[in-house]
């Protein structure tokens, strides 16, 4: 605190307002992406929790809501898949640590265009609340799911949620766009232009090399979902029919517009849908390799082969967003293609978990709860990936696409994966955030709750689908199959209320810490990456006017001869 | 044992994140540009030009990627229909349009000679700001205004352009929700000339700074960037001209 106060002195303090509201400043933008997506966390997991009492309890009366009824499901179901992939598992770990991080780590004190930084945030955030305002309008949130597919997406009287909701949900996804294109200039340009000398594109931190082919990603993938966005739009409001198929008749009624193909925006939708998922889960490899060699003290195994792992990730991402589309009747050489295109990321997403137990292989390993999360990731992404070469055989997929099996997967790869990630990296750069450090006893307790609980949680669901329960439904009486299943469905129901309540533990580890928490010091974990070399917490101005002469790679510990077990990038000598 | 940068003696040994002791294969230094923000220095005027020059780049793929997801749907339309099972082929439902091809070659070429023009400013103000952070001379906007406001004119005058077009076609009885044909082509060439009116907005800022106050170097920055981003809507204009031609139906 005492390093923090002095600094800011030093830097002519402005305004409240400017310094932590309307500030240009990367880690302020990453701190208001971190609670923004805080914010969307809190309503998303809400919103699953609403859907599995209601798939367990259909009749049960909630308190200032009443009972669920089937278009509420919808909402929930669809409004907790915008919120997770889009303002959680896409902003935190990509715009909340990544503008945070990135620069300090590449050793600058501010992005490429701090300006046009800060402009994002506030897109986003206006994105955020357009898409929030579509629960308190007639007829409520979207029901179309957070793939939106048409004609259900496209005819405004095909559902409660699908006249005003819908038209808020799709302002709300083109402003995110924008908003994501924005981060991404900013990101690939920082990178490629604002590096500290010495800074060596193979000297980065891995964390650093996922936020760059992430952002890289997110330009060309947010680019195509607006131009579906767009053409959604003006087939819902200027009478064109992009997506509209001839002869349609919603509520008894022709539909005039004629001539469109649904399976149109599947493509558009799903060339975006693919690569987001890796938007999602790159920038979590990068700080599991990274916590993992800091606590392994040892360097990460197989530097290049990572970097080329997560290049490689990036680029098949974009060749196989038709694996999505197994069950729309695509011709079965295009599936196969597709098949085998999936089945080869594969590879380097096995090179990546290869290198990842090389890494803490033989390692003097210091059990800290950012480890304890990172080798969580690890299990989560072996156990939620073995399912994907499954689901990639067309095949199987038409049999397990619309059942649980497929809910339990991508939970599993990228919604608990991505979400220990985020814990990791949380209580990783705490100390370096608000200069306190998170109490580790908590930490391991939320870390169990929470690992066993999304075992708990998602491995019936593999059951579940295989024995034919499908998904989506609000629910489904007199089907002999799966009432049979109903215990399942609730062990599912109460593992899922106990983790939940798990998560409690987390924040008021994270509230009373940033308080009341021990006092950082400068690097805690004793990192060689550069942004330990600053005070905790990170001074406003950064490095100020010292520039980080770099020489040496991002995981140099236990080098031998040298005198400590860690050699700071920037340390003399090389 | 120390690790030593003599490398006859002994080689380090390798380690992860690139290992020890190796240099740089750039001039310089990592980065590429070797400056650290000192404001007034060549080379800090010189990276924030690169700067946003692959931020204008960028942005270009982005665009790009937009008109192509566009693009290719309109490809995939215009080659759907009912297959007609006796024949063993599809019947198209695709009505080809009557593009007003004098008028579209008019705004091609007022959108290439402001291309041109712009160029001529870009090219000027490049050099002034190098000579001035020289030392040489002071940078004066005066030579490089006409180019500009010229720019401004031809880019007003293919905007308004294609609104004539846009009148022909709903003369024609083309609409935008009409049509797949029409759909299409209001809506590529529509968002074309949004895309454009922004690069217009910034040249128009431009314009304005000797007035708003802006420095020389400021106002350099944004010609430079919205010149490149013009000629990109340029060979983008042609992309599209060259799509609703050839896959006309």
């Amino acid at each position: 605190m005492e390093e923090r106060s002095t600094s800011s002195t030093a830097v002519s303090t402005p305004g409240f307002l400017r310094r932590c509201v309307f500030s240009t400043d990367h880690k302020v933008v990453g701190l208001q992406y971190f609670f923004l997506s805080f914010a969307a966390v809190l309503i998303g997991t809400v919103l699953s929790l609403l859907m599995r009492i209601h798939l367990v309890w259909p009749t049960v009366s909630l308190p200032f809501f009443g009972t669920i009824k089937p278009e509420n499901y919808l909402a929930f179901l669809t409004m907790h898949g915008t919120l997770m992939v889009f303002f959680v598992l896409s902003t935190v770990p990509q715009s909340g640590f990544g503008n945070y991080f990135l620069p300090l780590q590449l050793g600058v004190s501010e992005m490429a265009f701090p300006k046009l930084n800060a402009a994002g945030f506030w897109t986003t955030l206006l994105s955020f609340l357009i898409l929030i305002a579509a629960f308190f309008v007639p007829g409520g949130a979207s029901g179309a799911g957070w793939t939106q597919y048409p004609p259900l997406s496209a005819i405004a009287n095909s559902g409660p949620g699908q006249a005003l909701g819908t038209d808020l949900w799709l302002v709300s996804m083109g402003l995110f766009c924008v908003a994501s294109v924005m981060g991404a200039i900013n990101f690939i340009t920082t990178t490629l232009k604002m590096r500290t000398p010495g800074m060596d594109l193979m000297r980065m931190p891995l964390t650093c090399w996922t936020w760059f082919v992430t952002a890289i990603l997110s330009l060309l993938a947010f680019s195509v979902l607006l131009a579906a966005v767009i053409l959604l739009l003006l087939d819902r409001n200027a009478g064109t029919a992009f997506f509209v198929p001839a002869g349609l008749i919603v509520s008894g009624k022709a539909v005039a517009q004629t001539g469109g193909s649904p399976l149109l925006w599947q493509h558009l939708f799903w060339f975006f849908g693919h690569p987001e998922v890796y938007i999602a889960i790159l920038p979590g490899m990068g700080v599991t390799s990274h916590v993992l060699s800091v606590f392994s003290r040892k360097p990460v195994f197989g530097y290049r082969a990572m970097v080329w792992a997560i290049v490689a990730i990036g680029f098949l991402g974009f060749l196989v967003w038709g694996h999505h589309m197994f069950v729309s009747g695509m011709n079965p050489y295009a599936a196969f293609a597709f098949s085998a295109l999936t089945t080869a990321i594969a590879v380097p997403s096995a090179i990546k978990t290869f290198n990842w137990i090389g890494t803490i292989w033989d390692g003097r390993i210091r059990f800290t709860t950012p480890l304890l999360f990172s080798v969580g990731f690890v299990s989560l992404f072996i156990t939620g990936g073995l399912t994907g070469p499954l689901l990639a055989q067309p095949a199987l997929d038409i049999y397990l696409h619309d059942t649980y099996f497929v809910v339990a997967h991508f939970h599993l790869i990228m919604a608990m994966a991505g979400l220990f990630a985020i814990f990791a990296a949380t209580h990783f750069w705490f100390p370096k955030m608000f200069g306190r450090m998170m109490n580790e006893r908590l930490g391991a307790l939320h870390f169990w709750i929470t690992f066993l609980g999304s075992y708990a949680i998602f491995m019936p669901m593999h059951l579940l689908g295989t024995a034919g329960h499908p998904r989506r439904y609000s629910e489904l009486t007199g089907v002999q199959y799966v009432a049979a299943m109903a215990p399942l469905q609730k062990f599912v129901t109460v593992a899922a209320i106990i983790t939940m309540s798990g998560q409690i533990i987390f924040l008021v580890n994270f509230f009373w810490s940033m308080f009341k928490g021990p006092t950082a010091p400068a690097n805690p974990w004793e990192c060689t990456t550069l942004e330990w070399t600053l005070p905790s917490p990170t001074p406003a101005g950064g490095f100020g006017e010292h520039v980080p002469m770099v020489n040496r790679g991002a995981y140099e510990y236990s080098a031998p001869g040298a005198e400590t077990d860690y050699l700071m990038q920037d340390a003399p000598g090389s | 044992m120390p690790i030593t940068s003599g490398h006859e003696t002994e080689t380090p040994p390798k380690l992860g994140g690139g290992g020890p002791g190796k240099i740089s294969r750039r001039r310089g230094y990592g980065g590429d540009d070797g400056d650290h923000g000192r404001p007034d220095d060549f080379s800090s005027s010189r990276s924030r030009l690169r700067r946003y020059r692959v931020g204008v780049a960028l942005f270009s793929v982005c665009v790009t990627m937009l008109f192509l997801g566009i693009g290719s749907a309109y490809v995939v339309t215009q080659g759907m229909g009912p297959w007609n099972h006796e024949a063993g082929s599809r019947v198209s439902i695709w009505r080809p349009l009557l593009l007003p091809y004098r008028q579209l070659w008019l705004n091609s070429l007022l959108l290439i000679a402001s291309s041109v023009t712009l160029e001529f400013a870009r090219r000027g103000m490049l050099k002034k700001q190098e000579f001035s952070t020289m030392g040489i001379r002071p940078p004066r906007f005066k030579t490089e205004f006409p180019w500009l406001a010229i720019t401004v004119v031809f880019g007003l005058g293919f905007l308004a352009g294609q609104f004539l077009v846009w009148n022909t076609l709903r003369h024609q009885g083309v609409y935008l929700g009409g049509a797949a044909s029409g759909s299409f082509f209001y809506t590529l060439t529509g968002l074309h000339a949004v895309h454009l009116a922004g690069g217009l907005a910034v040249l128009l800022y431009a314009l304005c700074g000797d007035w708003t106050g802006r420095k020389f170097e400021s106002q350099q920055i944004a010609v430079d960037a919205t010149g490149w981003y013009w000629h990109f809507m340029a060979l983008l204009w042609f992309g599209i001209f060259a799509l609703l031609h050839f896959a006309r139906g």
